[in-house]
């Protein structure tokens, strides 16, 4: 069977700032509370003009489960993985906590939990995914406005193969050679 | 974009002022504090059993959206959207999803409490609840000896399903004196629409080409499911005009943003209406055949010309005339939305009055993208009679408003007559989860009116400011631990919903139906006899007619009849208005003494140095219930103090800095966020903060609360709260 290229295409007009994706991410996987506990944010942009011409846009980010993952070459004990399906992921009983994975992500997309003494990071839900009623990740789903669209990009009929066919689109820190797979509609 | 780097950054920005409070939030996930209560011998320990899935409804705020509870092990892991919910697009907001964290807080009701200390000293002991109960019996029974029924006042909240039964007992106890949320929020909505069009009618945001929106933030304020309609423009063509003192996220979604001079709102409105009708704007015969009074409004709009309007909400006369201009051409596919809570000024139901009017003769009436009428799903009520007892006097609050809601009352007219004790004593409180010394305006005298009470009892499952007050507070199970009722929500799309018991109740606490049956078996016969049957019964007794409904509701979580409102069913039917048209003079208005069209009153001038205090809703916070969930914490730890740039460099006050702001009523102390995203004649902060009980560990000490400042003012026709009239100082703490 071919293998899967997940990604998530965002339309960031849509999103209003309201959190239900960080909230939804960290009941769905026990991420810690803590500020700096973590696998989602939405990063309101700073204020735009002056008074009373002002704009604000809010970006919603994590992990970009990259095809080339600074994380997973710094990795000394190969905890940091890639799955076939291009899931970057942390093998928690080879994860020694050295942090290096965390100052290698451009991305600032992983933290380190505690409570169960790895790396941790978003995994695009994956015991949702390949779950027995084949969920979509969490903050897909339960997002109001409906801001992230999941899916394969090796499939040409997927709905994010469909919207970057669309629409123009653009990914974080390009410079960086890290090829994202989260992609940002323009 | 260049800012993700920098997210930690700026999360410590939107926490912004409290960063001290960051150390402590680390504390344990859900199955620490759960295993951590297991061995406090508080609950017994996670048990070994399989995956569940349970449709049930949320109960964190007013709009009861569809949930599937994820339940492992006798445990619940996850809320999920329930897909088939149509109402909200099958989503769950911030509250939604934090909503596992209701049942599994550390600061839950656990056993009923029977008070020790002085009152709101915080000292309780723990009772049993058959104590308890017969204590609040012997207390309501001693109560009405001495000053009759209506010396016990019932205080409800609303859309726990099961605040039918808390009414119930109320009406069956033989007191008047009912007091709901309405008057701290939409009564002069329901009361300035339904003079108009004979109901409060729902403005069709997913067909709307054209929309204004004043004061309703629908990014933050979520009403469902306009919050996420409003952002689907078909093909582009959808435009969203936003009237707000505060640049909100609304204000960030819109495609204009104006900032109105608070209070000012008619004026915009009455010159809108005036461009429409002198430049013809409408049309002549359906107005003729629909309407009533059109000929009325046209010499009464005469001298309210944009120009006229421009002085008063400080929006140039060219934008008024050319919204008005936009409104009427997209029409009838154009909404002027009128927005939930109206508890703005004391004119508040001639304003929305004017809305109503605006909308009316753009004739968009019960159209596709217009302002629709609102239908419900049929259940079968259940019928008592409830026991007469002769010697009751009226409301507490008769005759102090033209239209009186007879079970909701005004709540600011109750506080102030309660204490003068006019026209009788009320000596006894029950309250049923309204928080109302968060809620209800001026605080301080919220607390007086306690005071004076001989008895309070409050139902809720936290230590809410108002349980913290009472002397004996009796712990509700969840909304995620009850079977709840069937429930119709109304709208041009109507569903039924129920709630399902995820896990068995927690702790001591009880459903809320169980706690009024004991109280009736207590209070005598004629009034348990009222209550004589179980959950199951009633619900069964609902559907009697419908049976589907259940069936439905088991199986998909949801019961709807249609997907798409039915437009223009009341088209060529009589309103429910007094002439059975649309009425744009009120000859019921003129009856009774009333500006039979919208006359508009200037608000009060802002002394230099002053600031209008202006309240506001959080996409976080329902009202003073949620600003203790740990999750929701996390994302606002404490409330700020909104001041414009300008503003704050004048007064010399700066950013971060702690600030007291006083009014004639009040002096709440909290952090300055010197912001340009509000006009510089106004100070705003988030509800739900500067609590009393430290029984909400998360939140006592921080921030400030605006109920404390709020003076009681009322819209003498609605009995609406009005919450914006009140000007503050800020001074340097
Ligand atoms: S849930 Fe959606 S709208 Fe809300 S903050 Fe997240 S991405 Fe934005
Ligand atoms: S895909 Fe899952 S793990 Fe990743 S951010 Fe979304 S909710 Fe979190
Ligand atoms: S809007 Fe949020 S809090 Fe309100 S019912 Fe829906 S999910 Fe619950």
């Amino acid at each position: 069977m071919k293998n899967k290229r997940f990604a998530i295409v965002l339309d960031t007009k849509r999103c209003i700032d309201c959190k239900a994706c960080t909230v939804a991410c960290k009941t769905e996987n026990h991420v810690p509370l803590g500020t700096d506990n973590y696998r989602n944010w939405v990063g309101p942009e700073p204020l735009r003009g002056t008074y009373p011409n002002l704009g604000q846009t809010f970006t919603p980010s994590q992990c970009q489960h990259c095809s080339n993952p600074p994380c997973e070459h710094v990795c000394p004990t190969g905890a940091t993985t890639v799955t076939p399906d291009g899931i970057v992921h942390v093998i928690e009983h080879k994860c020694i906590g050295c942090k290096y994975c965390m100052t290698a992500c451009p991305y600032d997309a992983r933290y380190y939990n505690e409570e169960i003494e790895a790396v941790d990071k978003c995994t695009f839900c994956s015991q949702r995914i390949y779950g027995e009623n084949g969920q979509l990740p969490a903050c897909v789903e339960t997002c109001p406005t409906k801001v992230r669209v999941f899916g394969d990009l090796n499939d040409p009929n997927s709905d994010v193969s469909k919207l970057l066919a669309k629409h123009p689109s653009r990914v974080l820190k390009p410079a960086q050679g890290t090829k994202p797979n989260l992609y940002y509609l323009i | 974009m260049s800012r993700l780097i920098d997210k930690k950054l700026s999360r410590r920005r939107f926490i912004g002022l409290s960063s001290c409070t960051l150390a402590t939030a680390v504390v344990g996930s859900q199955v620490k504090v759960l295993r951590a209560l297991a061995t406090s011998g508080d609950i017994s320990a996670p048990v070994a059993g399989k995956d569940d899935s349970i449709f049930t409804t949320c109960g964190m705020c007013v709009n009861k959206c569809g949930v599937i509870a994820r339940v492992r092990d006798g445990v619940i892991r996850k809320l999920d959207p329930n897909p088939h919910f149509i109402k909200s697009r099958a989503m769950l907001c911030a509250r939604g999803n934090a909503g596992v964290k209701v049942v599994y807080d550390p600061d839950r009701l656990k056993y009923p409490l029977i008070r020790t200390g002085a009152r709101g000293e915080g000292k309780f002991r723990k009772a049993t609840w058959a104590e308890a109960l017969d204590l609040v019996a012997k207390n309501l029974n001693t109560i009405a000896d001495k000053y009759t029924r209506a010396g016990v006042m019932f205080a409800s909240t609303e859309g726990t399903y099961q605040d039918h039964f808390f009414n119930q007992l109320a009406e069956c106890f033989g007191s008047p004196n009912t007091v709901r949320h309405p008057t701290l929020c939409l009564s002069s909505n329901i009361q300035g629409f339904s003079a108009t069009f004979g109901t409060n009618p729902t403005p069709d945001v997913l067909n709307a080409d054209y929309i204004i929106m004043s004061g309703a933030n629908r990014s933050e304020a979520l009403i469902t499911p306009d919050s996420i309609d409003m952002l689907k423009g078909d093909g582009g063509r959808r435009k969203v005009i936003y009237l707000d003192p505060r640049f909100t996220k609304t204000a960030a979604k819109a495609d204009k943003w104006f900032p109105i001079k608070a209070g000012t709102d008619m004026a915009f409105i009455l010159a809108m209406i005036n461009v429409i009708v002198s430049e013809g704007l409408y049309d002549k015969t359906y107005l003729q055949n629909n309407t009533v009074g059109f000929d009325k409004l046209l010499p009464h709009v005469a001298s309210y010309t944009p120009e006229w309007a421009q002085d008063e909400c400080e929006i140039a006369a060219d934008d008024i005339r050319k919204v008005a201009r936009e409104f009427a051409e997209a029409a009838p596919k154009a909404v002027y939305y009128q927005g939930r809570r109206s508890s703005f000024a004391s004119n508040d139901t001639q304003m929305r009055r004017a809305m109503a009017i605006l909308n009316a003769i753009v004739g968009n009436w019960d159209v596709k993208g217009g302002m629709l009428p609102n239908a419900g799903i049929k259940l079968t009520p259940h019928d008592y009679l409830a026991p007469w007892y002769d010697d009751v006097p009226e409301r507490i609050d008769a005759g102090s408003v033209a239209f009186l809601s007879e079970k909701d009352g005004s709540w600011p007219v109750v506080q102030e007559r309660v204490l003068a004790a006019d026209p009788y004593p009320v000596k006894g409180m029950m309250i049923y989860k309204q928080n109302v010394l968060s809620s209800v305006p001026d605080r301080a005298k919220t607390l007086k009116m306690m005071d004076q009470m001989d008895f309070i009892c409050c139902i809720d499952i936290t230590m809410s400011d108002a349980a913290w007050y009472s002397d004996v507070v009796l712990p509700e199970a969840t909304y995620l631990e009850r079977q709840d009722p069937i429930e119709s929500l109304g709208g041009p799309v109507p569903v039924a919903v129920f709630r399902q018991p995820a896990i068995e109740a927690q702790f001591e606490s009880k459903p809320c139906l169980w706690i009024m049956q004991e109280l009736a078996t207590r209070l005598g016969e004629e009034i348990a006899e009222t209550f004589d049957f179980t959950m199951d019964e009633y619900i069964h007794h609902q559907v009697k007619n419908n049976p589907q409904i259940l069936t439905d509701l088991k199986e998909k979580g949801v019961y709807f009849e249609r997907t798409e409102p039915n437009y223009g069913s009341t088209l060529g039917k009589r309103l429910k208005t007094v002439s059975g048209k649309i009425e744009i003079y009120s000859q019921r208005y003129a009856d009774k003494g009333l500006d039979p069209l919208p006359v508009y009153i200037s608000p009060t001038k802002i002394p230099a140095g002053k600031y209008r205090l202006i309240v506001g809703r959080h996409a976080f916070f329902t009202h003073g219930t949620t600003a203790n969930n740990a999750y929701l914490h996390e994302i606002m730890p404490e409330n700020t103090l909104w001041l414009h740039s300008a503003a704050a460099a004048q007064a010399g006050l700066t950013h971060g800095q702690t600030v007291k702001v006083r009014s004639s009523v009040g002096e709440e102390t909290l952090n300055l966020e010197v912001t340009d995203k509000i006009r510089p004649d106004c100070v705003y902060m988030a509800h739900g903060f500067g609590v009393l009980s430290k029984g909400l560990s998360n939140i006592y000490g921080k921030g400030g609360c605006d109920a404390a400042l709020i003076e009681t003012k009322y819209c003498p026709i609605s009995g609406n709260a009005a919450m914006h009239e009140t000007l503050v100082e800020v001074v340097p703490a």
